[in-house]
């Protein structure tokens, strides 16, 4: 191999296939999409604090779907995300009305989280109930301890100075708050242990194929739970920034947000056949969600139409993916042919 | 009554399985097997399909729990403790049906479970992955995995690279036991040898070697000793230097040879087919990329065609753009005179055509149907009543009548397919494409996995379907099994045809059943320059 001076035009074109076998091509593609449409059809879209807001709002699904990608590429799927976090929220406020200091109350919240996480990996791996069913029974079961505790008021009255700092209602430095600073130190340690790290290359294994995996001598078992677990202390982190960004915790605070933390995952290019997943995905499909949202919100559209948009998004994120794929699929056997050509 | 060849003292035998008995739901697949492995010993588990020697491997291998009996390692018990402990005491295993995992890297998975780590903060926590690489790229080079590939998803490979893989993963540990389940299956000849090579080679440095095969020819001047099963029982041990093929299908199946239509005269395919019978497939310019060029090829009416060539001529390939699998960039397809629209693999089954698949697992079996309803799936028409519902009745006895020609080992044609040993799987998959009674059948390596007596039937069916004016194309690796079966064969190389080797049936009556062979070896290797 003797490397040659590169012209330009090589440069570029390097540049293009790397761009062109990025899986997330088809994220990015939709992302600025949006972002274009927006721009010209919506002036308002840049005014003020708007997209400050927007990332600001996008935060707390963006955190939920890191968690949900490593159960995704596990080969499974946690439906409680949303019950769980809310849960924390609660956890969080009434320690801190109980007086304690902020860390303390977080810590406790980030131990609930951890705790259904393993309670969600025992079911499914210890029972044997499937991923839906026993994800299905923790969002029955910790919504249903937070109406209890609650008895459906809202708790109110734990708000400190600090917390609106954790919350993102006041910023850290610049027009940094907290919550952005955490989604990126998260979305940074996920990536790495899923890249490199031999967890990481574990949860791949299991969830492409179980049976290999096992025989290849991997504690299937015990490496789902972790995932759960990861899933678990993410919807505690995003309840202890919700509760802080909501100034109260109503009994139904996370409502709604399991769907939400699905698609962002699933628009990343997450499979729910397990194996394939990307953080830095999760992280642009919940910033697409979010903007999405958005756009109708200025554009004066209902709000009840969210959903159908969701529904719309995820369609055409699912369309981007697969042509992405081929894009990928064709610049890698073009490259091959101009490589075998070089050596001929 | 088990009559052993002198066996070596307890203490001297690296691996031993004492009394090993494992019931499934109405099945028995092991009952008091027993095996004794002594030092650097290639040791062959034979038996028909279903005998039980998988299930034994995956006792051993920590993956299965047995019922009752144990297992031995350099003369101490081995705690039932799965897999892991089975690997880091030194056993590596290849699996018969073939087990990566597709959505990781090759060199990932050739480190699965045993990644090379580096420290990171002061932790052993990050993959080396540098490491990884230099430790294996010799290895893999030396089953055709590159440096490039080592870094590609295995899902992008076909089944003959991952069974390359595969072995890479099984070597690259230094294991103290290897065993291998059919691990020559689907390979080619030449990747057989250096996979035999590494056999031998594994045997010197003192490594003990446990291999199952259905190809007895292999055994000799490979495998010192050779444990026979029958229904889960070991029937015998035996010296492979005193015993004969013959004598070890007398062992596995309690009947000679003669009785299966075996014996020394060579089969050949009946029928001459001659080139006035009317074409069934007319394929012109067959042009995929880089990886089909340019094929055009004819099939008569009773004519069975070999295509022959080494591993990426591009066999498969050209199969798979027949029956709409992959796209074609050009050229046009007839069958029976009527052009093909190739969009997709229903219109090519609608059409006439069927498959076998090469790779049973991935694209052959559904694993939780039943065996009966994967014998129907591809023509439920043959089953249901009125043209319309679904006959249970029609179902069972269609499954039956397969069951009892190839021999299918089951105890119940209802239950799910997934269970059942791997030859049998496959004998299932055989009797769902003939029962299409397609036009044209193709058949990607139809007897890989199947045992010497039922590999006769399936032999047998293949040629009646031929004269019975069907049209066949035949892939298969064991180049004995393509001239034995084909009325000609077209070799390919690097997605071309480079050549034809024509009237096979007369040439092996005359005898000239060598001279044919070297014939299309030569013509597979031969271009190399071109
Ligand atoms: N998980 C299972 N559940 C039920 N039955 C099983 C299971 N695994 C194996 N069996 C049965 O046990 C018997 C032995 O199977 P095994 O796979 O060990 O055979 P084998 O000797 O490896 O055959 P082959 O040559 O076809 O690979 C078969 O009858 C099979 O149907
Ligand atoms: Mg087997």
């Amino acid at each position: 191999m003797t490397s040659k001076p590169r012209s330009a035009t090589e440069t570029i074109r390097n540049l293009w296939e790397r761009l062109l076998v990025d899986p997330t091509l088809g994220v990015i593609s939709l992302l600025l999409i949006f972002a274009l449409i927006a721009a010209f059809a919506l002036p308002v879209f840049y005014a003020g604090n708007n997209i400050y807001n927007l990332v600001g709002s996008s935060i707390t699904v963006m955190i939920l779907s890191i968690g949900m990608t490593v159960v995704l590429i596990s080969g499974g799927i946690d439906l409680s995300v949303g019950a769980v976090m809310a849960l924390c929220a609660g956890v969080a406020a009434t320690v801190l009305k109980m007086g304690a200091p902020l860390f303390v109350a977080f810590v406790c919240a980030i131990l609930v989280g951890i705790a259904a996480g393993l309670l969600n990996g025992l079911l499914v791996t210890r029972v044997g109930l499937p991923d839906f069913i026993a994800t299905l029974a923790m969002l029955g079961f910790a919504s249903g301890v937070l109406y209890i505790a609650t008895q459906g008021v809202p708790i109110i009255g734990y708000m400190t100075s600090e917390y609106y700092i954790v919350g993102g209602l006041d910023p850290l430095v610049g027009p940094v708050t907290f919550p952005i600073l955490v989604a990126v130190v998260l979305a940074l340690i996920v990536g790495w242990v899923l890249s490199r790290t031999k967890l990481g290359t574990h949860f791949f294994a299991v969830g492409s194929n179980a049976v290999a995996s096992r025989q290849s001598g991997i504690p299937v078992r015990w490496v789902k739970t972790q995932a759960y677990m990861l899933s678990g202390t993410c919807a505690a982190v995003a309840g202890i920034i919700l509760a802080g960004r909501n100034n109260n915790v109503p009994a139904d605070l996370g409502t709604g947000y399991e769907i939400q933390a699905i698609s962002a995952a699933i628009i990343g290019g997450a499979s729910l056949m397990g194996g394939r997943g990307r953080v830095l995905g999760a992280v642009l499909g919940a910033l697409t969600l979010a903007l999405a949202i958005n756009i109708i919100n200025l554009a004066g559209v209902p709000s009840s139409f969210q959903k159908i948009v969701i529904g719309v998004i995820l369609i055409l994120a699912v369309i981007a993916n697969y042509l992405s794929e081929l894009a990928r699929g064709a610049t890698q056997r073009r490259r091959a042919k101009r490589l075998s050509s070089i050596d001929a | 009554m088990t009559d052993r060849a002198e066996t070596p003292s307890a203490q001297s035998l690296v691996l031993e399985a004492r009394g090993v008995t494992k019931h499934y739901e109405g099945v028995t697949a092991l009952d008091h097997a027993t095996l004794a492995v002594g030092p650097g010993e290639v040791h062959a588990l034979l038996g028909g399909n279903g005998a039980g020697k998988s299930t034994l491997i995956s006792i051993i291998s920590g993956v299965t729990k047995p019922d009752s009996g144990k297992i031995l390692l350099g003369g101490e018990v081995m705690p039932a403790s799965g897999p892991l402990a089975a690997i880091s005491a030194g056993i590596s295993t290849i699996y018969q049906e073939l087990s990566l995992v597709p959505a990781l890297s090759v060199l990932d998975n050739i480190f699965l479970g045993r990644e090379i780590k580096r420290k990171t903060l002061g932790l052993p926590l990050t993959s080396d992955r540098r490491s990884m690489e230099l430790a294996v790229r010799d290895l893999a080079a030396d089953f055709g995995v590159t440096a490039n590939e080592l870094h590609t998803p295995v899902s992008e490979f076909g089944a003959l690279k991952k069974r390359s893989i595969e072995i890479v993963k099984a070597l690259a540990f230094d294991p103290k036991v290897l065993i291998l389940d059919e691990p020559t299956s689907g390979l080619e000849d030449a990747e057989r040898q250096v996979l035999f090579g590494y056999m031998r080679s594994m045997r010197e440095r003192g490594v003990s070697l446990v291999w199952v095969t259905h190809h007895l020819e292999e055994l000799f001047g490979l495998a010192d000793k050779a444990t026979v099963f029958k229904d889960g029982r070991t029937v015998a041990t035996v010296a492979t230097e005193s015993t004969s093929i013959d004598k070890l299908i007398t062992l596995m199946f309690g009947a000679d040879r003669e009785e299966f239509g075996g014996g020394d005269t060579r089969k050949i395919a009946h029928l001459q087919p001659s080139s006035e019978r009317p074409v069934i497939l007319r394929a012109r310019n067959l042009t995929r990329g880089s990886v089909v060029r340019d094929i055009s090829l004819d099939v008569h009416e009773g004519e069975i065609v070999g295509l022959a060539g080494l591993a990426g001529a591009g066999r498969t390939e050209v199969v798979r753009t027949l029956m709409g699998l992959d796209a074609l960039t050009s050229g046009s397809v007839e069958l029976n005179g009527r052009r093909l629209s190739l969009r997709n693999s229903t219109a090519a089954y609608r059409a006439g055509l069927a498959m076998l698949p090469e790779d049973r697992k991935q694209l052959g079996i559904l694993a939780d149907l039943s065996t009966a309803q994967n014998i129907s799936i591809s023509r439920l028409s043959t089953v249901t009543a009125a043209g319309f519902w679904m006959s249970r009745r029609k179902e069972l006895a269609l499954a039956e009548s397969y069951r009892g020609q190839l021999g299918i080992k089951t105890p119940d044609v209802n239950a799910r397919i997934g269970n059942l040993s791997g030859g049998n799987q496959q004998k299932a998959i055989v009797a769902r494409c003939l029962n299409t009674s397609p036009k044209l059948l193709i058949f990607d390596e139809p007897t890989q996995g199947i045992d010497v007596s039922a590999k006769v039937e399936v032999h047998a069916l293949v040629r009646d379907y031929a004269a019975n004016g069907g049209a066949a194309i035949l892939i298969a690796s064991e180049i004995e099994e393509l001239l034995e079966l084909s009325h000609r064969v077209l070799v390919l190389k690097k997605g071309q045809i480079v050549g034809e080797v024509r009237n096979i049936p007369a040439a092996i009556e005359a005898g000239e059943f060598a001279r044919i062979k070297s014939e299309v070896l030569t013509l597979s290797a031969a271009g190399q320059a071109s």
